[in-house]
């Protein structure tokens, strides 16, 4: 049985344990916050957020993420060619840890939040705990792309040696940005207990 | 309020509020909404400012990295090297970049392409920021011709860039001497030039030089222009004496060609484009008034030649008025069978120009023509006048001959000789030759002389003279003594006498004694002197009895 079942839910705000009629928008009658069942339009908004961050996701890797201006001679990187740049100089576990925190895992989520999304669509009722856990690991480790953003921040704040070396970000970098805080809005948005509904 | 471990009750439990029905538009779709925006306008952008692609060739990729290298328009970037691939022939490096929009009307066929990396020239370093920066292609873009996508690269900066005004000539030379490319070229050393190119002529006798002269100098140069070589240092020995010119310290070091139009040839029309002009070694050998009409003539000498170079020139009282062309062996006209040295001059008349005199009639100037045009005759009359040839000693520091024409009224007459390769003037040996002879004939009569008899003889009589000498240095101060006393004594005597004179006749007396006494007195001198003659051992020994 659910809460939902007889009509009961608590506060977010103050705690309070209501009773909420059948349909229509309530709220608490000690704080005042808005009362719901389940998130507000989760599905939706979850899928709005997704598909932003899809499409950001190309200009994030089409772009240069950083520019290093050396003598006069600009080098400009995405991500893969900055990857594999740190790959080919022998410098594998940074190659490594740079793939797995800005391609990998932005990639992963947008694929775990699809399959979440469309799993409750479809009335799935298949593998819930999993799919709980999987919803779980999504919005823990989502954070974790922000790694390369912030090594870029960092190095066009501090690597400003005039002619010898300069770093500009790229446009790639906002791009990228944009679809890490994208996912981690849409991870927010989705409502886990959605799956359990069905 | 529900203790803790009671069943919920559920008619205690509050209601919440309901709230008016606002169903808003779902903002958030707004969100993939913009994200799209930007993506296509980002995308949009990209492509819009994409300029055309080009495939530029190389002989080498030296310096160009795919996906790095620019391609720069006056230092500001106007495209860049995307892929750097061999073409099927493997001859040469196929290039493909992108231009900047808007690029499309600059991209011709008289557009230029070039590598600018570090080079060494005569011009000098050029392209030393590229050793920071990375070397990068130079765009050099042209309006006019054909537009094209597809270039061959040129594999050395061109010298002159397209928008620098002036005009292009061409030059002959027999020898590239100390030019190269970008060597300057100068008028009255100011350099307003350079040399753009050079090669040899189809047939290999001559090297065909490429100038460009900027404007507004390029007015200076006229049809009747001279240039000349003035690189390096120049020095020649002739028989004037050394000659060491050099134009300036860059020329010396990089070559360079000056040039200068003649007084009398500065109203001639300018040169155009692409005019043809003779280089000349020196400033000198282009100031000489063109030669060209030269009498070719022979001289034998019997003498040594040596010190005389073909090109020295050959005077008449000074003034040149040919050159040596040529020197050869041929039959001594002395000695049969015998070969000795044959000097081939030639007359140029064009050297001088004849001085008119106040009297100048037609004919005069007719003459001078005539002497001008086929001096022949001329010559066959001034040889029959005595015009002969002689070498003489041009300068005595190089120790170089020169031929030397001159009126000899006193030599053995003689006609300009037919028959030969050329016609031959009479020679003459030359004025040391000369002397030299009159020595040796000197020294020859003296040699048949009986020089040593003479001197024997000679050297007898100096002995004797000599030792007589000696004696008469030892006797005549006594003789003179002895001379002396008597004169002195004939003097008191001839005073007495006189003293006597008024007394009475004892003076006769006295005066026959007297006269007895100095015949006695010079008897005996003459007496003493023979004696001496015989003996003149008897001053030192005294009377030894013999007569």
């Amino acid at each position: 049985m659910r809460a939902r079942d007889v009509g009961l839910a608590s506060c977010h705000t103050c705690g309070l344990l209501l009773h909420l009629p059948g349909s229509g928008h309530t709220h608490c009658p000690r704080c005042g916050s808005a009362m719901h069942f389940r998130k507000v339009n989760s599905i939706s908004t979850t899928w709005a957020f997704l598909i932003a961050a899809m499409i950001a996701y190309l200009p994030a890797n089409l772009y240069p993420v950083m520019t290093v201006v050396s003598f006069g001679k600009g080098q400009s990187d995405t991500i893969m060619s900055g990857v594999i740049y740190l790959f080919l100089h022998g410098d594998w576990p940074l190659a490594l840890i740079v793939f797995v925190a800005s391609v990998l895992v932005p990639l992963l989520k947008m694929l775990a939040l699809a399959y979440l999304l469309i799993s409750v669509q479809r009335r799935s009722h298949l593998r819930k705990q999993q799919r709980t856990r999987l919803y779980r690991i999504v919005e823990l480790v989502g954070r974790w792309s922000m790694v390369d953003i912030f090594v870029v921040a960092l190095l066009a704040a501090l690597v400003n040696v005039g002619a010898i070396a300069t770093i500009e970000p790229g446009v790639g970098a906002i791009a990228f940005t944009t679809v890490v805080v994208l996912t981690i809005f849409a991870a927010t948005s989705f409502d886990p207990r959605l799956i359990w509904d069905q | 309020m529900a203790t803790p471990n009671q069943p919920p009750d559920l008619d205690s439990v509050p209601e919440a509020i309901v709230d008016e029905e606002s169903k808003g538009f779902p903002v958030v779709w707004l969100l993939p909404l913009v994200a799209l925006l930007v993506g296509g306008w980002l995308f949009y952008k990209t492509m819009s400012e994409k300029g055309p692609e080009i495939r530029i060739s190389f002989e080498t990729a030296e310096g160009i990295e795919a996906g790095k290298t620019q391609i720069k328009f006056r230092e500001v970037t106007v495209g860049k090297v995307d892929t750097v691939e061999i073409s099927d022939d493997l001859k040469t490096v196929l290039l493909t970049a992108t231009m900047e929009a808007g690029t499309d009307a600059y991209l011709t066929d008289t557009s230029r392409f070039w590598v600018v990396k570090p080079r060494v020239g005569a011009g000098g370093v050029t392209g030393l920021g590229t050793l920071l920066s990375g070397a990068y292609i130079a765009f050099e873009p042209n309006t006019t011709g054909k537009k094209q996508r597809n270039f061959v690269g040129l594999e050395k900066p061109p010298i002159i860039s397209q928008d620098k005004e002036g005009t292009r000539f061409r030059l002959r030379t027999e020898t590239l001497g100390s030019l190269s490319v970008g060597s300057p070229i100068y008028f009255r050393q100011f350099d307003i030039g350079e040399v753009t190119d050079y090669r040899l002529a189809d047939d290999y006798s001559y090297v065909d030089v490429g100038i460009f002269v900027q404007s507004p100098y390029d007015e200076y140069v006229r049809e009747r222009t001279q240039f000349w070589n003035a690189g390096g240092v120049s020095v020649s020995m002739d028989a004037a004496g050394v000659n060491v010119e050099m134009e300036s310290l860059v020329a010396v070091l990089s070559g360079g060609i000056a040039f200068e139009t003649l007084p009398e040839f500065r109203d001639s029309p300018a040169a155009r484009e692409g005019t043809v002009f003779q280089l000349f070694k020196n400033r000198a050998a282009s100031m000489e008034r063109p030669i060209t009409k030269v009498f070719t003539y022979a001289l034998k000498f019997t003498g040594t030649v040596r010190g005389l170079s073909v090109g020295a020139p050959v005077e008449y009282r000074g003034i040149r008025v040919g050159t040596v062309k040529d020197i050869m062996l041929g039959e001594d006209p002395q000695h049969e069978g015998i070969v000795s040295p044959v000097v081939i001059i030639g007359i140029e008349p064009q050297r001088t120009v004849g001085y008119r005199d106040a009297d100048d009639s037609a004919a005069t100037r007719q003459d001078a023509e005539e002497m001008e045009n086929s001096p022949q005759q001329r010559i066959q009359y001034l040889v029959r006048k005595g015009l002969r040839a002689r070498l003489q000693t041009g300068s005595l520091v190089t120790g170089q001959l020169f031929v030397e024409l001159d009126i000899f009224p006193d030599a053995e007459p003689a006609t300009v000789i037919e028959g030969g390769l050329y016609p031959e003037i009479p020679t003459l040996p030359s004025s040391l030759q000369g002397m030299i002879a009159n020595l040796n004939r000197i020294l020859n009569k003296v040699e048949q002389s009986d020089l040593e008899g003479t001197l024997t003889n000679l050297n007898a009589l100096m002995v004797s003279t000599n030792s007589l000498m000696s004696l008469l240095e030892r006797d005549v101060p006594g003789l003179t003594k002895d001379l002396d006393a008597t004169l002195q004594s004939a003097n008191d005597t001839l005073e007495t006498l006189e003293a006597s004179a008024s007394a009475d006749g004892e003076i006769g007396n006295q005066l026959q004694d007297a006269l007895r006494e100095i015949g006695a007195a010079a008897r005996s001198i003459r007496v003493m002197a023979e004696y001496l003659q015989r003996h003149p051992e008897a001053m030192l020994k005294g009377k030894s009895g013999n007569p």
